[in-house]
């Protein structure tokens, strides 16, 4: 809790990538989080296209603080046939509460149809997917304004915020245009003013705080809603109210 | 325990700050004025600044730049330098005006010029002469030509600047093999690292900078701040570290 706030880090990631120094640890997780009193943290594994052995792994890291940690659901248009028995899967019987989707690490524009179905699964599901978005012809998030209308159930997060200023441009149009569209704010780009510009151009309501753990450390990516530029409501919202609104916790 | 408000616990002295516009990227920071008034939103009490045109264009006409910047008790001056003979006749120029504490190293292998004994030898030897620590940001160097090029020049103080976690793996054999070599902090962000560095290598290697306006200026701060390091650690990496460094 920050000043009475329960916190939701939007964005975290199970499974070790060590030339970068991402050593998905718990302990390291926690000591992280109780730092600066981050509550929840949403976590996925992204390196398995298959589905099942990255959501099995983060369920059993989750598992050891089911307190402190939810599931995000992880599957890919690389193994199509897998896609929606794993989805169902993950969220009935792993009880993951969103979906986490990867681009670059597929030949498809998040707008083409191999994502769709996973679309309308949360469409019929009401389920919340978060992308990766950046300057990848895969992740524009201009992409992600283009399917939002089309599954007004689900809701869409745009991870990064597209990390990048013509795609944080997209990012907020997108925003604008759609109700079910959010920004999401962990980059190692910490350029000045943009959580003042998210929040300034798409509304407090609609950012929400995450920090890519443990690629990224969520002391230094919360540092940044912290000391921004805004007020002490915008960043209630950003750091935990929206979560919870969004994910039901 | 955290707040929704953030002011640091120690005095802070930001090694790492670039004024003025780049040829590509107007700054968010019109002025000397307009600079004060960050550091003072973010209780930075003074701050090393060097001048963007020195990055990609000139170091020699960067400096010029960078005189316009001064004026200011808070703001200590970072002239950049390359290994050309009019490059080293202004920084002497400079140094016999007491008005060099530090340099930065200008990017020199885009055009070609490795860092290697060979070419960088009269400079570094200069610089460690007169005990002048030399800022070289990492994203524009090879890890083998930095090991090879400063073992040659022990009693140079050489300050890391810029490891981001594509650099992770290089790090930690950088800071064992230059027993000199100090890391600055802006974009290290792997998670732990600042507690695990402090173990393996004590706060004395380590130093806050925010790289503005690269980067948002209070963020490694609170990061800092939030960490297990005892005040005194903290104290020194957040000012004490570049003050002994400045003072050689």
């Amino acid at each position: 809790m920050i000043d009475g706030t329960k916190v939701i880090d939007f964005h975290g990631h199970v499974g070790r990538w060590d030339k970068y120094g991402m050593i998905d640890d718990p302990a390291l997780f926690l000591h992280a989080m109780d730092a600066v009193g981050i509550d929840v943290a949403c976590l996925f594994n992204i390196f398995h296209p298959d589905g099942a052995t990255a959501n099995d792994l983060a369920a059993r890291f989750i598992a050891q603080h089911p307190d402190r940690f939810v599931g995000f659901a992880y599957v890919s248009p690389l193994m199509p046939e897998r896609m929606l028995p794993e989805l169902a899967r993950a969220i009935d019987e792993l009880k993951f509460v969103a979906i986490k989707l990867y681009p670059p690490y597929t030949p498809w524009p998040l707008n083409q149809a191999p994502w769709h179905p996973i679309y309308q699964f949360a469409h019929e599901r009401g389920q919340t997917i978060i992308f990766h978005t950046g300057p990848e012809p895969q992740s524009l998030p201009k992409f992600v304004g283009e399917i939002a209308p089309h599954y007004p159930q689900a809701n869409f997060v745009i991870g990064h915020s597209g990390n990048t200023p013509d795609e944080r441009t997209q990012a907020i149009a997108a925003a604008q245009a759609n109700p079910n569209v959010y920004l999401e704010t962990c980059s190692t780009f910490r350029t000045p003013g943009v959580i003042e510009q998210l929040v300034n151009e798409a509304g407090a309501d609609r950012v929400l705080y995450g920090s890519d753990m443990p690629l990224m450390d969520p002391r230094s990516q919360i540092g940044k809603i912290i000391t921004a530029t805004i007020s002490d409501e915008a960043k209630r919202q950003i750091l935990g109210s929206n979560a919870c609104r969004l994910l039901g916790l | 325990m955290t707040t929704l408000n953030f002011k640091p616990r120690v005095p802070v002295f930001d090694a790492n700050i670039r004024v003025g516009d780049s040829y590509d990227a107007p700054s968010p920071c019109p002025n000397q004025a307009a600079l004060l008034a960050e550091m003072d939103r973010h209780g930075i009490a003074r701050a090393v600044i060097y001048h963007a045109q020195t990055e990609e264009i000139s170091p020699i006409d960067g400096n010029h730049f960078l005189e316009t910047w001064l004026g200011d008790a808070r703001l200590t001056p970072q002239w950049s330098v390359l290994p050309t003979a009019a490059s080293l006749a202004q920084i002497e120029r400079l140094h016999g005006q007491n008005r060099v504490s530090s340099v930065r190293l200008h990017d020199t292998r885009s055009a070609g010029l490795p860092f290697r004994p060979w070419a960088y030898d009269k400079l570094l030897t200069w610089l460690s002469t007169h005990q002048i620590p030399l800022w070289i940001p990492l994203p524009n160097t090879d890890a083998d030509e930095l090991v090879t090029t400063l073992q040659g020049h022990p009693e140079l103080v050489t300050v890391l600047v810029g490891a981001h976690y594509v650099h992770h793996l290089q790090v930690r054999p950088l800071l064992a093999a230059l027993p000199n070599a100090y890391l600055e902090l802006s974009r290290y962000e792997p998670i732990g690292e600042m507690e695990a560095l402090r173990d393996e290598f004590g706060a004395r290697r380590l130093l806050y900078g925010s790289w503005y306006p690269r980067y948002a200026m209070g963020t490694m701060l609170f990061y800092l701040h939030h960490t297990n390091l005892s005040e005194d650690e903290l104290a020194l990496v957040c000012a004490g570290n570049l003050e002994r460094i400045l003072d050689g």
